[in-house]
C-alpha cells in the first residue's frame, strides 16, 4: 500500500488553480523531490497533504486513509512535517524539542515514557546532533536547527517524512549532510517528500520526482527521467543550456 | 528538587511578610483576622495571575501575553463594576459568570483585532489589548463618576486593592482558580506543542483551535476569579513567568505549577511592601505591582527589539 495516495488534488487562493488535478502516490523508500518556481505551490501542497489546509476537490490518502478526515492526533503518527522555519521565543533543550515529536503519542498528564523518551534519542542519533541535546534550540546555527526539527519529525515514527525546504538557507556541506540523511531515510522504508529549492539538490538521493508550474500543470515520475534539463527548462523558465539546472 | 524549594522558599518568606507587616505590630488577632485572610486572599490572587500568564504565553506564543496586557482584566473588572452598579451581589454566581464573560468577551476581541490587522504578531496583540482596556477603563470612569456615592469603594477595586476579601468570595475565586490549573496542566503537552506556533502545534497532533479556546476560556476563568477577589492587578501574569521559566525551563509541566506558586509569592510580597513602604498610609498592590511591573515590560520590549536586529 503506498504511503501516500493523491488523486485530482485542485486548490486554489484565488480564481487561478494553484493545483488542478494532480495525482501521484508515494510508496515506503521514496523519496520524492517537488521542484518548482516561486509561488507554483510547493509549499501549499506539502500543507494540503497533511489536511493542514483543505483542498477544493480530490484526495489525499495517508496509509489508505482520507487526509480530511483524520484527527490531527492520528494524523501526527501517520505523516511528519518538517516546516521551512519554526520560530519560538521560549528556549526549549533541544531534547525537549525532540520529545514534543511524541505529543501526538502521550496521554493527559502523564511524563514521557521510556519508549518516548528512547524514541528522541534513537532520533538524536539518526540526524547526528546527540551531542546537542542539552542546548536551548535558540542558540543552535540554522542547519543544526534544521537537524533538531527533523529529529522531532522523525521521533513521531510516521512512515511518512514531508519537508518545506529542509535545505534553504544552509551551507553546501549541511544541504548535501540533510540529502544524505533523507536518503538513509528512505532507504530504511520511509516515504520523503521534500520540497527543494535548487533542483541539483534532487540529485543527491531522490527517486522520485513531482515538478510543478504555475498554473497547476506539473510532471511526476522517475527522477533520472524528470531532473534533466530539458524537463528542467521550461519549469523554470530558463534556457535548456542554464549552467543552473543539472547536467 | 532545589529550585523547587526555593520557590516554596521565596512563597513562605512572601507570607511571613505578609504576615507580619503593617502599622499594628504583632498583635496576634489583627494576624489572625486581618492580616491572614488578606494574605490568602493575595495568594490565590497572585497564583491565578501567574497561571493565566503562563498559559497566554505559551498557548499565543508570544511572550508580551498577560491577561493585563489584552484586555482580559479590563474586562472582567469593566463587569464586576457593572454588577455593583446594578446591586448584584458579589458572592452570587451571577457576580462570576458576568465577570467571566466580561474577560472572556475582551481578550476574545483582543485577539479577534490583531487577527484582522494580518499577522498574529506580538505587536500586534499588545496593540490590539491596549485599545480594547483603554476603551473598557473609560467605560469604567465613566460609571465610577455617574455613581458618585459608592465611587470610593470601587475605586479602591479597580485600583486593585486586596482590603475586603469577603470568606465567601476567597472560597469561591480560590476554587476556580485552583480548577483552572488542574485542568491546564492536564493538557500541558498541548501548550507546549502550541508554543511552536499553530501550525507546528497542528503537524504535532494537537488541534490549534480547540486548544485556543480551551486556554482562552481556562486563563480567563482564573483572571476573573482574580480580578472579584482583588480588582485589576496588573503585570503579575506577564512577569511571574519569565522569572520562573528561569528556574524551570520552557515547558509547561513544570512552569504551570511554578507559575502558580511564583505569582502567589509575587503578589503576596507586593501586597504586603505597598503596607509597609509609606506606613501608615497603604500602596494598593496593583500599584506597587505597575510600578515594578511596567519597567519589567519596558525591559522585554527591549530586550524583543535586541533580539530582532
Amino acid at each position: 500500500m503506498p504511503a501516500l495516495k493523491v488523486s485530482g488534488l485542485t486548490f486554489s487562493y484565488g480564481p487561478e488553480p494553484l493545483i488542478a488535478d494532480l495525482t501521484f502516490e508515494l510508496r515506503p523508500g521514496e523519496f520524492m523531490c517537488v521542484l518548482g518556481p516561486n509561488g507554483c505551490g510547493k509549499s501549499t501542497l506539502l500543507r494540503l497533504l497533511t489536511g493542514y489546509l483543505r483542498s477544493a476537490a480530490g484526495s489525499v490518502r495517508l496509509g489508505g486513509e482520507e487526509a480530511g478526515a483524520i484527527e490531527p492526533a492520528r494524523l501526527a503518527r501517520l505523516a511528519a512535517y518538517v516546516a521551512s522555519e519554526t520560530a519560538t521565543p521560549y528556549d526549549f533543550s533541544v531534547r525537549d524539542t525532540v520529545l514534543l515529536g511524541r505529543t501526538a503519542r502521550a496521554g493527559l498528564w502523564r511524563g514521557y515514557s521510556g519508549a518516548d523518551g528512547e524514541a528522541a534519542d534513537r532520533a538524536l542519533h539518526e540526524t547526528g546532533i546527540t551531542r546537542l541535546a542539552g542546548r536551548s534550540i535558540n542558540t543552535l546555527s540554522t542547519g543544526e536547527r534544521q537537524l533538531a526539527f527533523i529529529a522531532q519529525a522523525l521521533a513521531q515514527e510516521a512512515r511518512l517524512l514531508l519537508l518545506d525546504e529542509p535545505t534553504s538557507h544552509l551551507d553546501l556541506k549541511y544541504k548535501a549532510g540533510i540529502m544524505d540523511l533523507l536518503r538513509r531515510l528512505a532507504g530504511r522504508g520511509l516515504a520523503v517528500a521534500a520540497v527543494l529549492h535548487e533542483p541539483a539538490l534532487a540529485r543527491l538521493g531522490c527517486n522520485k520526482a513531482l515538478l510543478l508550474r504555475r498554473g497547476g500543470a506539473y510532471a511526476f515520475g522517475p527522477a533520472s527521467e524528470l531532473i534533466t534539463p530539458a524537463a528542467l527548462a521550461p519549469v523554470y523558465g530558463v534556457p535548456p543550456d542554464s549552467p543552473l539546472l543539472p547536467k | 528538587m532545589g529550585k523547587i524549594s526555593l520557590l516554596l522558599g521565596a512563597l513562605a518568606a512572601a507570607c511571613l511578610f505578609s504576615l507580619a507587616a503593617g502599622p499594628a505590630g504583632l498583635a496576634p488577632d489583627i494576624i489572625w483576622n486581618l492580616r491572614l485572610p488578606r494574605t490568602l486572599a493575595a495568594l490565590a490572587v497572585g497564583a491565578g495571575l501567574g497561571l493565566a500568564g503562563a498559559m497566554f504565553q505559551g498557548v499565543l506564543k508570544n511572550p508580551l501575553a498577560d491577561p493585563y496586557i489584552l484586555g482580559t482584566s479590563a474586562g472582567a473588572t469593566a463587569a464586576a463594576v457593572l454588577c455593583f452598579l446594578a446591586g448584584v451581589e458579589r458572592t452570587s454566581p451571577v457576580f462570576f459568570l458576568a465577570v467571566f464573560a466580561g474577560a472572556f468577551g475582551a481578550t476574545f476581541l483582543s485577539y479577534w483585532l490583531a487577527r484582522l490587522a494580518g499577522r498574529l504578531s506580538d505587536a500586534a496583540l499588545v496593540l490590539a489589548g491596549v485599545a480594547v482596556s483603554a476603551f473598557l477603563s473609560a467605560l469604567v470612569m465613566l460609571a465610577l463618576t455617574a455613581a458618585r456615592e459608592r465611587s470610593f469603594s470601587l475605586f479602591y477595586f479597580v485600583l486593585g486593592g486586596l482590603y475586603s476579601a469577603e470568606p465567601g468570595v476567597l472560597a469561591v475565586s480560590a476554587l476556580i482558580i485552583a480548577a483552572c490549573g488542574a485542568l491546564a496542566m492536564a493538557r500541558w503537552r498541548a501548550l507546549d506543542a502550541m508554543a511552536l506556533g499553530a501550525e507546528g502545534a497542528y503537524h504535532l497532533g494537537v488541534s490549534p483551535e480547540r486548544e485556543r479556546a480551551l486556554f482562552f476560556v481556562f486563563a480567563c476563568a482564573a483572571t476573573s476569579a482574580a480580578v472579584a477577589l482583588g480588582g485589576t492587578i496588573g503585570f503579575v501574569g506577564l512577569m511571574t513567568p519569565h522569572i520562573v521559566r528561569l528556574l524551570t525551563g520552557p515547558s509547561a509541566r513544570s512552569l504551570l505549577p511554578a507559575a502558580a506558586l511564583g505569582g502567589a509569592a509575587l503578589l503576596t510580597a507586593a501586597d504586603a511592601a505597598g503596607r509597609t513602604l509609606f506606613s501608615p498610609a497603604e500602596i494598593p498592590a496593583g500599584v506597587v505591582m505597575a510600578l515594578a511591573g511596567a519597567p519589567f515590560f519596558m525591559w522585554l520590549l527591549w530586550r524583543g527589539a535586541r533580539g530582532r536586529a
